[in-house]
């Protein structure tokens, strides 16, 4: 017998509200913090959250006769207090695997951070983590080649890895920027990277950049007799103009390009990532928008999500902030983000913010970049806390050396080695890091300089996006 | 008509540059005087553009010479770069300039 369609309004509880669902392994698991407006219960708002991030907008005519509701529908399941803040709350929803479109990112973002964040019923909404079963992780091409084959493209092992973002400071030339980038490589650099705003403005068009680069590139590896790289910047206004110039980065022997993954967007990025994947180049991943996006504690989405997210959608690097330094975020949040990237199975840490077990299965991963206010006297600590499968990228703190840039360079490059061999003779770097850097700045007169330069520095600003347990 | 540019066209000098020339041009000019391209007593002001260009090819020439390293250059040029460059830093000291300016523009 066929159901009866009732005409009117139910509260979203009465089908979204499931405090006795045991969430399914297949199923697409997520926390919302959810700051309601007032007088509204908790469970009706979180029963809101996951009807209106699924099939709410199936619900109000009589098509749902017709699907299996019960079947496709997100179910909010559970409700936690947020430590320190009487304001809001945790929900738990599960969502069914079959909601989602197979290896498609974007079709997750747009039902669980699409309409339901305009939700009048909240006063906001901040997505807090998502758990992919790894059923559907096993959907997506994920990054491209992935750290192990990395360390065998670029043939380096056993230490962190070094780069420097070029400013375009002074209006640089095309070839005046290669001669930035070749002085940074020779130097001692592994990779420098175009900085996110450079894209093809008219005072450096794509191409010559490129070229340029590349050959500072070759005269670097010939110098050195090692591999070098830099993160040709491909993103573009359009996804054609993106492979253009990707194609042609492989076309001129470029072992890696660079994307804006939030500004191109996921279907670019995605796409992109199975194209190196295809070719055999890296990609770098830059995040310029993420603060928009996961600045606010009570709004947004918390950075652990599009973690989760780029690395299924992929990219061999992802910025991932320092810790240490003038951008510094909260150190237990970033080690979390950090572990989501790299590691293959992740398991539920509320002290580092993670809400769910996560298992990428044999999915890549993706190495951190730590970027942004670091200089020389920090290395111990970035050696530290970021280990060997990671990119350490000094801006200002490799061109602002008094000496130049590729003394800058050549002062990371001896720093980074003498703290990877004082941590392999067991000492604690990050207690004898100025012995360390002392000793080995004997050696070399840039470490010497560049010690000098960035002395006694200190930044003490806050951290504005704590885990919850540190907010009030 | 495009109206008058707000960009100079002839260099300020690196006496008058920022910290003393702790800058691009300022470092292209010390290592002029370094390896003698330029004498010490230029400081380049009024020079346009392409002269400041020109000056930078034949500087990178000669770092070339050294793979760009300060630690490979010859004691005779190593202690003028450690002359040079240090009087600079400090000059650049008492005039305010220390390496969290240089990380401003980091992100």
């Amino acid at each position: 017998m066929a159901k009866k369609y009732d005409a009117g309004v139910k509260e979203y509880r009465e089908t979204y509200w499931m405090p006795e669902y045991t969430p399914l392994e297949t199923d697409i698991l997520a926390c919302f913090k959810i700051t309601p407006q007032a007088g509204v219960p908790r469970e009706e708002v979180a029963a809101a959250v996951a009807a209106e991030s699924s099939t709410g907008t199936w619900t109000t005519v009589w098509t749902d006769l017709l699907t299996d509701l019960d079947y496709y529908k997100g179910r909010a399941y559970a409700i936690e207090d947020v430590p320190g803040d009487d304001t809001c709350f945790y929900a738990f929803v599960a969502y069914p695997i079959d909601l989602f479109e197979e290896g498609s990112v974007v079709n997750v973002l747009t039902s669980l951070v699409g309409n339901v964040f305009g939700f009048k019923a909240l006063r906001a909404l901040r997505l807090e983590d998502i758990r992919f079963p790894i059923a559907y992780v096993m959907t997506c091409n994920g990054p491209p080649q992935g750290i192990q084959v990395e360390r065998d493209i670029m043939n380096k092992y056993g230490r962190p890895m070094l780069g420097c973002t070029i400013k375009p400071k002074l209006g640089l030339s095309a070839k005046n920027y290669g001669r930035a980038c070749y002085e940074g490589l020779r130097g001692g650099l592994d990779f420098t990277k175009d900085d996110e705003n450079v894209n093809s403005q008219p005072f450096m068009r794509w191409k010559h950049r490129f070229d340029f680069v590349m050959e500072a590139i070759v005269k670097a590896e010939a110098e050195t007799g090692e591999k070098k790289g830099h993160y040709l910047n491909v993103t573009a206004p359009t996804a054609d103009e993106m492979m253009r110039r990707a194609e042609y980065a492989h076309e001129i022997g470029a072992p890696i390009i660079m994307h804006d993954f939030l500004t191109g967007g996921f279907s670019a990025n995605t796409q992109l990532a199975q194209w190196c994947q295809d070719k055999g180049m890296l990609l770098h991943i830059h995040r310029a928008m993420h603060a928009v996006l996961d600045r606010n504690p009570h709004h947004g989405i918390h950075f652990r999500v599009l973690t989760k997210c780029l690395r299924l959608s992929g990219g061999d690097h992802l910025h991932s902030g320092t810790v240490v330094g003038k951008l510094e975020g909260d150190r237990d949040a970033t080690l979390g983000w950090i572990d989501i990237m790299r590691d293959s199975f992740i398991k539920e840490d509320r002290s580092r913010g993670i809400f769910f077990d996560q298992d990428w299965g044999s999915m890549p991963g993706v190495i951190p970049v730590a970027s942004g206010g670091i200089h020389v006297w920090h290395m111990p600590a970035l050696v530290s806390i970021f280990g060997d499968d990671s990119v350490l990228q000094f801006g200002g703190g490799t061109l602002g050396h008094p000496w130049g840039n590729a003394a800058g360079a050549a002062a990371n490059r001896v720093a980074v080695e003498a703290c990877v061999e004082a941590r392999n003779s067991g000492r604690e770097l990050e207690k004898e890091g100025k012995d360390i850097l002392t000793n080995a700045a004997k050696s070399s007169p840039e470490l010497k300089a560049a010690m000098e330069t960035w002395k006694e520095i200190k930044f003490e600003f806050d951290t504005v996006d704590k885990l919850d347990v540190s907010h009030k | 008509m495009p109206g008058p540019s707000s960009k100079p066209d002839k260099y300020v000098g690196i006496d008058n540059d920022l910290f003393n020339g702790m800058t691009n041009i300022g470092k292209t000019i010390r290592d002029a005087w370094v390896f003698e391209l330029i004498p010490e007593t230029e400081t380049c002001s009024g020079w346009n553009l392409a002269g400041i260009d020109a000056l930078l090819q034949k500087v990178n020439a000669e770092w070339d010479k050294y793979g760009c390293l300060v630690s490979r250059l010859p004691p005779e040029l190593f202690e003028r770069h450690q002359r040079i460059h240090g009087e600079a830093v400090e000059k650049a000291r008492s005039l305010g300039w220390d390496g969290e300016y240089e990380t401003y523009s980091d992100q």
